[in-house]
């Protein structure tokens, strides 16, 4: 394969559309993607590029073995997943936060007096046991993480942890849950990540494309 | 006794070695320790199990080492890799040889890498001790690139960076030990967004933020350096300059220049090169083939001052970059009635140089034909 062929991973999902604006914005004729096509493979040789749509969390994996050289991933992935891959650019949409909450009732009279020690050695649940242990481990915490694959507010109503560490982009879920947000652990946006090797070998190309990126973002002012 | 289902497989990480690609592995390896023995570097061995004490980096980082205790409750590792044994073994007990010494080795290394990466690999290498010169890096480079085309590898690439370069730009802007610590953790994770954020953090212009980001987009020949040259203020910097300089021109000498472009964003963080780096990489291989540079700490920890400097390959990328050859056969196979004239005609033949195999019962004419064919086996002996 030509030293210049990219292989991009895109996520399937809502983050999708705004990457292939992106790419398309960037010069890269990728307009023809559709995710409701169903197909996970698209070739654009005259672009010499092929996209692969992929889920979201699978994303740093294509990438770290090289089976693509670039994705576009959010940093809530990359931290979770802990590959070894480049992370070359803030693309700044897709953005969220990781809070931990806990239940309403669990809350003093005044949540300014809350005091997150009270959940040391507690049970919390979450989709992202990476990010929730070494957050509470940073601050000299010890917990209980109990990892499940959906509908994490639903764990602290019927007793299976006091507390859940989730991302949250309007606070809604967390409200209808009678959730209340205790800390924020970080926030997250798109993240442009490279293979290693690919960016090291396949660097001009690579470096064009994340200096436009870089461009247009400036531009719309983000 | 029948096994369980575990008890039918091999640990996560390991892998059986068929036949065909054992063959294959031991050819390249042989190869590859012929070169480096026409190169006069000697080959030395190392034990598979260390002491913790000797190879274990800072003791609350997260590391990918097997560990075991001994009868004495000492912490015992499985190595990870060979230039700290090595570094442990001159130290002690080659301390007092003539330098420059030379050194290579191929061996298993361990690492308790996240599935599916291979957790047992073997490495070749070598490492030349007690020389600082230009001259030293160069042929360690020029070597790491005979090594790559002897054994057949038909796209290949080196990049060459330099650690004190981006270090010493660091430190040129005056940031504090912490800053540097958080820069230096992006830097060995490759974080160039995280890097960008803690540098707008601090009292850095925003000139001066996008003139660091850029030093590792530098890519090419010597007008690289140039480049940077312009942007360095202190000694350091401009030393570490002048000897990527060196060791790229002396990479001339060699007639290897072609095969290596400077390429500042090779970088790495907390772990033992001091100076030039430099990775050798093949295209859709997700991973460097081969990886090295100048340590010139490292023989300290073991009591004796002594610049050094090295590469190693893996063997695994290796192979997978590589086309595997068709199995050989043996070259002859003798057959007949009587198993005694079957034994000797075998051992005379073997005395010629040649792979033979016997039959283990009598057989006619054609039968041994047909077994012969059956297997690949051209030439067929019967007595």
């Amino acid at each position: 394969m030509s030293r210049n062929f990219l292989t991009i991973a895109l996520p399937k999902g809502k983050l999708l559309e705004e990457s292939v604006r992106l790419l398309v914005a960037a010069g890269i004729n990728c307009a023809a993607i559709d995710e409701d096509s169903r197909k996970l493979l698209f070739e654009f040789p005259e672009e010499e590029v092929r996209c692969i749509i992929c889920r979201p969390t699978d994303i740093p994996t294509y990438v770290e073995y090289g089976a693509a050289d670039l994705g576009f991933v959010g940093k809530d992935t990359i931290i979770e997943e802990n590959k070894n891959v480049a992370e070359l650019l803030d693309l700044k949409f897709g953005y969220c936060r990781f809070v931990v909450a806990v239940p309403e009732e669990d809350l003093p009279p005044n949540p300014a007096e809350f005091d997150l020690r009270a959940l040391n050695h507690k049970r919390v649940a979450t989709k992202f046991p990476r990010v929730a242990q070494s957050f509470f481990a940073d601050k000299g915490m010890q917990v209980g993480v109990i990892k499940l694959h959906g509908n994490i507010e639903l764990a602290p109503r019927v007793g299976l942890a006091e507390m859940i560490v989730d991302i949250v982009s309007t606070g809604k879920t967390l409200r209808q849950n009678r959730l209340k947000e205790v800390e924020q652990i970080l926030e997250a946006t798109t993240r442009l990540i490279a293979n290693r090797v690919s960016y090291r070998m396949k660097y001009q190309r690579i470096q064009s494309l994340q200096d436009k990126l870089r461009e247009l973002l400036t531009e719309e002012g983000c | 006794m029948k096994r369980s289902a575990l008890g039918l497989q091999v640990p996560v990480g390991t892998e059986d070695i068929l036949p065909r690609n054992q063959a294959f592995s031991r050819t390249l390896e042989q190869g590859i320790l012929g070169l480096f023995a026409a190169w006069a570097y000697q080959e030395v061995s190392t034990p598979t199990l260390e002491y913790g004490s000797a190879i274990s980096p800072q003791p609350d980082k997260e590391d990918l080492l097997y560990k075991f205790f001994d009868r004495e409750g000492r912490v015992l590792a499985l190595r990870p890799e060979l230039t700290t044994p090595i570094a442990r073994m001159v130290g002690t007990r080659l301390r007092h040889e003539p330098v420059p010494l030379r050194l290579c080795y191929a061996a298993d290394v361990f690492r308790l890498q996240k599935a599916p990466a291979r957790r047992e690999f073997r490495q070749a290498g070598v490492e030349l001790l007690g020389s600082s010169s230009a001259v030293a890096d160069a042929e360690i480079i020029a070597l790491a690139v005979d090594t790559l085309k002897l054994v057949g590898v038909k796209d290949f690439q080196i990049n060459l960076g330099h650690i004190e370069i981006f270090r010493g730009l660091i430190a040129d802007l005056g940031l504090n030990r912490e800053t540097c610590a958080v820069v230096e953790g992006c830097l060995a994770r490759k974080d160039f967004v995280a890097l960008e954020l803690t540098l707008a953090k601090t009292k850095l212009t925003a000139e001066q933020i996008s003139l660091v980001l850029s030093v590792p987009t530098f890519h090419g020949g010597e007008e690289v350096l140039a480049r940077v040259e312009k942007l360095a203020q202190s000694q350091r910097t401009l030393a570490a300059l002048a000897n990527l300089r060196q060791v790229y021109q002396a990479l001339g000498l060699f007639g290897v220049q072609a095969q290596v472009a400077i390429d500042l964003g090779v970088l790495r963080g907390f772990d033992y090169y001091t100076g030039i780096v430099f990775e050798g990489y093949a295209p859709d291989l997700g991973f460097p083939l081969c990886e090295g540079g100048r340590y010139d700490d490292l023989l300290g920890n073991f009591g004796y001052a002594c610049p050094a400097t090295g590469f190693a390959i893996n063997l695994e990328h290796l192979v997978k970059v590589l086309e595997l050859p068709e199995y050989e056969a043996a070259q002859v196979f003798v057959a007949g009635g009587d198993q005694a004239s079957v034994i000797n005609k075998a051992a005379s033949l073997r005395q010629q140089g040649l792979r033979v195999q016997i039959a283990l019962e009598a057989m006619t004419g054609p039968e041994a034909e047909a077994y012969a064919k059956a297997r690949g086996i051209k030439r067929v002996e019967f007595v």
